[in-house]
């Protein structure tokens, strides 16, 4: 190094200088940005985007207001705007913490152990699980129909438990075809209807409760209500119900931040929540005719969801690729049906992430 | 009243001004000890040239400004001329001495700090302050005490 270069090394960068080499790398940083693909997140059933600032103000005023407070353990007001929904008194009305929490509730209720539960198969996993931990036994009934869970109902049956619509398949039983089930069923038998993803059904069956006492149908808010952080969920009984809807309810009630939310998207965001059933039903139709262009097998759904398989490659695999294309998916194994994987309907740019990932993978 | 620049109440962290690190546009080598001690000497020399500049400033300058504006009066026929130039030279030696300050400065700071010192100013604005005062102070008592305060064009009557 030279004598002027050396004493060179010394200068410091002028203002320009380092105003440029920040930018410079400010620049890098912003285009390191757009490069990078986030993960789409097709696995999970709840709605992808965030809630309402109505709702979210609701619970933060709860918050603010104070939560020194205990909440209201009947959640009075929550269920009273629920039974004036649904049609039903308020007393056959039951907040839970979520739909798992009142289906887990019901079954400790119903089972005892050395009894069945009979349910469609491949359905929501839960099922199952909660007949083991009552000590009864679960009995699958492959197929999502009538005949073929009546045909699966023992002598120690006592509860049936189905999805309507299905996850995963997305299938759907109208109310002819639940009244006919539960006409058939024996005197004994409860069935526990988990209406999560009732919201994109066509109907739902509330009429059926008050003809048939001894169905409960469940309700989430995690789904289509995009309310999934507040674990809140309720139950409606038929006539009569009310002692076995008592033991459904949480020890200590629902929170109180889960109530206001709960409530003020019953009230303020009933219409935001049809247009996204409305967006998620013409979705649906759009990507199961491109899937079938791609020869990909598409079961028909009534939900946010699609059942879906590729000749040739299973689930596991299928679910893997689209991983490493960064599109998360639910593999089938774990529905109960290897073949399959089930993938979230949200809206057309996730629809055609799918579509190209698929392509590519394919 | 809020006093500290870097007291933002809390919501930011800040630097005080003036005391941000020096960056480099690569890490330099800095030479071995014995070299780091001559750059250190070099150093004290700039400075010492740089004292020596302003110091004229004060003296040796203006002097010679009235040296060469005396030449050019020509025994009082072009004062104004005389006086014209006598400013001009003094403010282009000062001017001329300012740019030259200038680099020297730049090239004190450089020598500092490959003598291992984190410098991160110059010292020409103190130095100037400093030989200022002592300039002023040293024409003052020259002219006090030494020349006297009389005119030798209009002497004191008696």
């Amino acid at each position: 190094m030279g004598l002027r270069d050396y004493y060179k090394q010394f200068e410091e960068e002028s203002p320009e200088e380092t105003s440029a080499r920040l930018r410079a790398q400010a620049e890098a940083r912003r285009r390191s940005a757009l490069a990078r693909v986030e993960t789409l997140d097709l696995s999970t059933l709840a709605w992808p985007h965030l809630p309402p600032a109505a709702v979210v103000n609701a619970v933060t005023f709860v918050a603010r207001r104070g939560l020194h407070r205990p909440p209201d353990p009947a959640a009075g007001e929550l269920r009273s705007e629920i039974a004036h929904r649904v049609g039903v008194p308020e007393r056959r009305v039951v907040v839970g913490n979520g739909a798992a929490q009142l289906l887990t509730a019901a079954a400790g209720a119903l089972l005892e152990p050395g009894d069945e539960l009979v349910t469609a198969w491949p359905s929501y996993p839960l099922f199952p699980l909660l007949a083991s931990r009552t000590g009864a036994r679960a009995v699958p009934a492959p197929g999502f129909g009538v005949e073929t869970v009546l045909r699966a109902v023992g002598e120690r049956t006592r509860v049936v438990a189905l999805a309507n619509p299905n996850d995963p398949t997305g299938e759907w039983l109208d109310e002819g075809r639940l009244a006919e089930l539960l006409e058939a069923l024996p005197e004994r038998v409860v069935v526990l209807l988990d209406e999560a993803l009732v919201e994109y059904a066509p109907r739902a069956a509330t009429a059926l409760v008050d003809r048939f006492p001894r169905l409960i149908a469940v309700r989430t808010f995690s789904k289509a209500w995009g309310l999934a952080g507040l674990r809140v969920g309720y139950a409606v009984g038929g006539p009569d119900s009310e002692p076995l809807l008592e033991r459904l309810a949480p020890p200590g009630g629902v929170n109180e931040l889960a109530q206001a939310g709960a409530l003020e998207a019953l009230r303020a965001i009933a219409d935001v929540v049809d247009r996204r059933v409305a967006q998620v039903a013409a979705e649906r139709q759009r990507l199961t005719g491109e899937l079938e262009r791609l020869g990909v097998a598409v079961a028909p759904s009534a939900a946010n969801l699609l059942w879906i398989s590729a000749s040739g490659v299973d689930g596991a695999e299928l679910a893997s690729r689209l991983e490493r294309s960064k599109v998360l998916v639910a593999s089938g194994g774990r529905f109960g049906d290897d073949a399959h994987v089930r993938v979230a309907v949200q809206d057309r740019a996730a629809g055609d992430r799918l579509l190209d990932a698929l392509s590519a993978v394919l | 009243m809020r006093t500290d620049p870097t007291d933002t109440g809390g919501l930011f962290t800040g630097r005080r001004p003036g005391t941000a690190p020096v960056r480099y546009r690569t890490t330099p080598q800095r030479g071995s000890s014995q070299r780091q001690r001559v750059d250190g000497f070099l150093a004290l020399l700039v400075a010492g040239v740089m004292a020596l500049i302003n110091l004229l400033f004060w003296g040796p300058a203006p002097a010679a400004a009235l040296w060469v504006a005396a030449h050019i009066s020509d025994d009082g026929r072009n004062i104004f001329l005389a006086i014209v130039a006598g400013f001009a030279l003094c403010l282009a030696v000062l001017m001329g001495g300012l740019v030259v300050l200038k680099r020297l400065d730049a090239l004190w700071i450089l020598l500092r700090r490959a003598a291992g010192h984190d410098q991160r100013k110059g010292i020409v604005g103190p130095m100037f302050a400093v030989c200022a005062v002592v300039g002023g102070v040293g024409f003052t008592i020259w002219l006090v005490f030494i020349a006297g305060l009389g005119s030798s064009a209009m002497p004191a009557s008696g």
